[in-house]
């Protein structure tokens, strides 16, 4: 049986009411949100920030909370490159233990000599090193499937970039574009020993970051990372270190509110409110918001250099989060091309920029791939006279006897 | 200018390598392969290479139709133009043959438009509209009066081909005076 959509559909209703009751509390956050941002000094709270110990993720606030930047004019002559990756898991169903991972690229020049290059490169994955991160110390050894394989497949991209970037013209401005965000966000917290974050991170995504920004040095490139509707909140955290919402000198969430149930704490006010809904409601189409910082641990820990710094744009009919390394933050002349260019990308792709879009379809693994794969790989082991055995529950699966 | 990704006995279907640089209605081309086919083009249709994507209009702030490709390169990896044709013949031991090939050209086999001079043989015998009259391919008219537009072009002696492909055209169209009638006043430039 497949799903019964009639049992489903009465749940789908008491859902969607219950947005419904709960949309006017949200109105009344956004406001307060709004009310409070127009009055809040971003130094007061940034330097409560500091001393403080908060159980949310606040942005380091550089710039205001509230300003406003309106599109530059995008140069007359860019190049926009992209990658995206998708990938195909371990399949412990699967008769050989493997992973793929296929990388859209793209590379599009516009201006005077416009031009383009779409391409993919797939890549099996099968040798022991392949499949586990070991811990040259202890030997200690973590497989690579499931989050921390979609870790690794955002690295594979950036050092894609990299590789696209060494092998682009120099003489052009050229916007280096990833899609999502530039913190492994997997690797955050304590669900990985220290080994695995050194493997991807240390050893494999800051000599990324480090080839980019030399690149940098000596010719017009930014690197940036756009999310698409982000679900963030670190500039509405910061709003809630203000004095209207935190009535303590230098706030400790556990200390001082950690016995208080959800909603009666008193920053609670804005709870529910994404940083998109703020800036939804102050950004012009193709304006910016300030620069901030992220205060993710994993990057002050990790990153060094590359600190990640995030804006809003309003580049279309959403607001997205555009991050970026500190070398381009700290560049007036890269943070206006990523401004620029990424208004414009998102002026060619129908509200998202044309670049990530077309390097997704490059990567994109339908269904249909996938069981192309499977079928593939079971027809190779076959013809090598290799088992081809696969679990009794996924035989059951696919046979669906009666 | 393309190469054969689909094939039958009776027809062909053509990628071309440029977008839009597919040869015109109803001009020669002939296959590479083993029996190189002759085939008369009957449809030509641009589209995007991926199915599932369709395009959608670019050009509302643009002020030229190049001006959409200008912006937009990414456009000519992503658009392709095929081209269709009925067989009209091929090459058997060195002799041209208005009949079908023993076997059809094979998938990649490149195409070429005919050079002016190869048309004109080709053509100087009216039996070259004997399997493009009896194809049933749609706007079977204009397929035919557009292949005799390019083929008097290539003769030394217009008005003889016309009246050859006259006489041609009423045995193979009998009784039907008016599709004849239609050709050829279509012929005419």
């Amino acid at each position: 049986m497949s799903l019964d959509l009639h049992k489903i559909a009465g749940q789908i209703q008491c859902m969607a009411s219950g947005l419904s009751v709960r949309r006017a509390e949200r109105e009344a956050s956004l406001a307060l949100a709004l009310d409070t941002l127009s009055t809040a000094q971003a130094d007061v709270i940034e330097e409560k920030r500091t001393r403080s110990r908060t159980t949310f993720l606040v942005a380091g606030l550089r710039g205001s909370l509230s300003g406003r930047h309106p599109c530059p004019a995008p140069p007359s002559d860019y190049a926009a490159l992209a990658v995206d990756g998708s990938h195909i898991d371990v399949d412990r169903h699967l008769a050989a233990r493997c992973y793929l991972i296929n990388l859209g690229t793209v590379h599009i020049r516009y201006g005077e000599r416009p031009m383009a290059e779409l391409g993919s490169r797939p890549r099996l994955y099968t040798e022991d090193d392949d499949m586990y991160l070991r811990d040259p110390a202890s030997g200690r050894t973590q497989a690579l499937e499931g989050g921390l394989l979609g870790a690794l497949r955002a690295v594979e991209e950036l050092r894609a970039l990299a590789e696209l970037a060494e092998q682009s013209p120099a003489d052009v401005p050229t916007l280096a574009l990833i899609d999502g965000s530039l913190i492994l966000w997997a690797l955050a917290g304590q669900a990985y020993q220290e080994f695995v974050r050194t493997a991807l991170i240390d050893d494999m995504f800051l000599p990324a970051m480090d080839r980019l920004r030399e690149l940098a040095r000596n010719r017009p490139l930014a690197l940036a990372a756009y999310v698409s509707l982000p679900r963030s909140t670190d500039v509405v955290n910061a709003l809630r270190l203000d004095e209207r919402l935190c009535p303590y000198e230098r706030a400790n969430c556990d200390m001082h509110c950690g016995q208080l149930p959800s909603g009666k704490r008193p920053c609670d006010g804005v709870s529910g409110v994404m940083d998109r809904d703020v800036f939804s409601a102050i950004l012009d189409y193709g304006e910016r918001s300030d620069v901030n910082l992220t205060t993710s641990s994993i990057v002050e820990r990790s990153y060094g250099d590359h600190a990640v710094n995030f804006f809003y744009l309003n580049a279309s009919e959403e607001i997205a989060r555009v991050e970026i390394p500190a070398w381009v933050a700290d560049s007036p002349d890269l943070l206006s091309l990523v401004h620029a260019g990424l208004v414009d990308q998102c002026r060619k792709g129908h509200g998202y920029p044309v670049a990530l879009s077309e390097a997704h379809e490059q990567a994109v693994v339908t269904a249909g791939d996938r069981d192309e794969f499977r079928v593939m790989v079971e027809t190779a082991l076959g013809a090598h006279r290799l088992p081809v055995y696969t679990s009794l529950k996924d035989r059951s699966k696919r046979l669906k006897w009666l | 200018m393309g190469e054969v990704v689909e094939s039958s006995s009776t027809g062909f279907v053509a990628q071309s390598y440029r977008l839009y640089g597919a040869p015109h209605l109803g001009a020669l081309v002939r296959t590479g392969g083993p029996y190189p086919a002759y085939g008369v083009v009957h449809e030509v249709a641009t589209r995007g290479i991926d199915p599932s994507r369709r395009p959608t209009a670019r050009g509302e702030d643009e002020a030229t139709e190049e001006d959409v490709y200008r912006s937009n390169p990414q456009l000519e990896h992503l658009l392709r133009t095929d081209f269709r044709a009925v067989i009209v013949g091929h090459v058997g031991e060195g002799e041209t043959r208005y009949r079908l090939p023993p076997s059809p050209p094979p998938i990649y086999a490149f195409v070429h438009e005919c050079p002016a001079d190869e048309a004109a043989v080709f053509s100087s015998s009216t039996d070259c509209l004997r399997l493009l009259a009896g194809s049933g391919v749609a706007a079977l008219e204009e397929v035919v009066s557009a292949f005799l537009r390019h083929a008097v072009a290539a003769q030394a002696d217009p008005q003889a081909f016309l009246a050859g492909a006259g006489k041609q055209l009423a045995a193979l169209f009998p009784g039907d005076f008016r599709t004849v009638e239609s050709i050829l006043l279509r012929v005419a430039p």
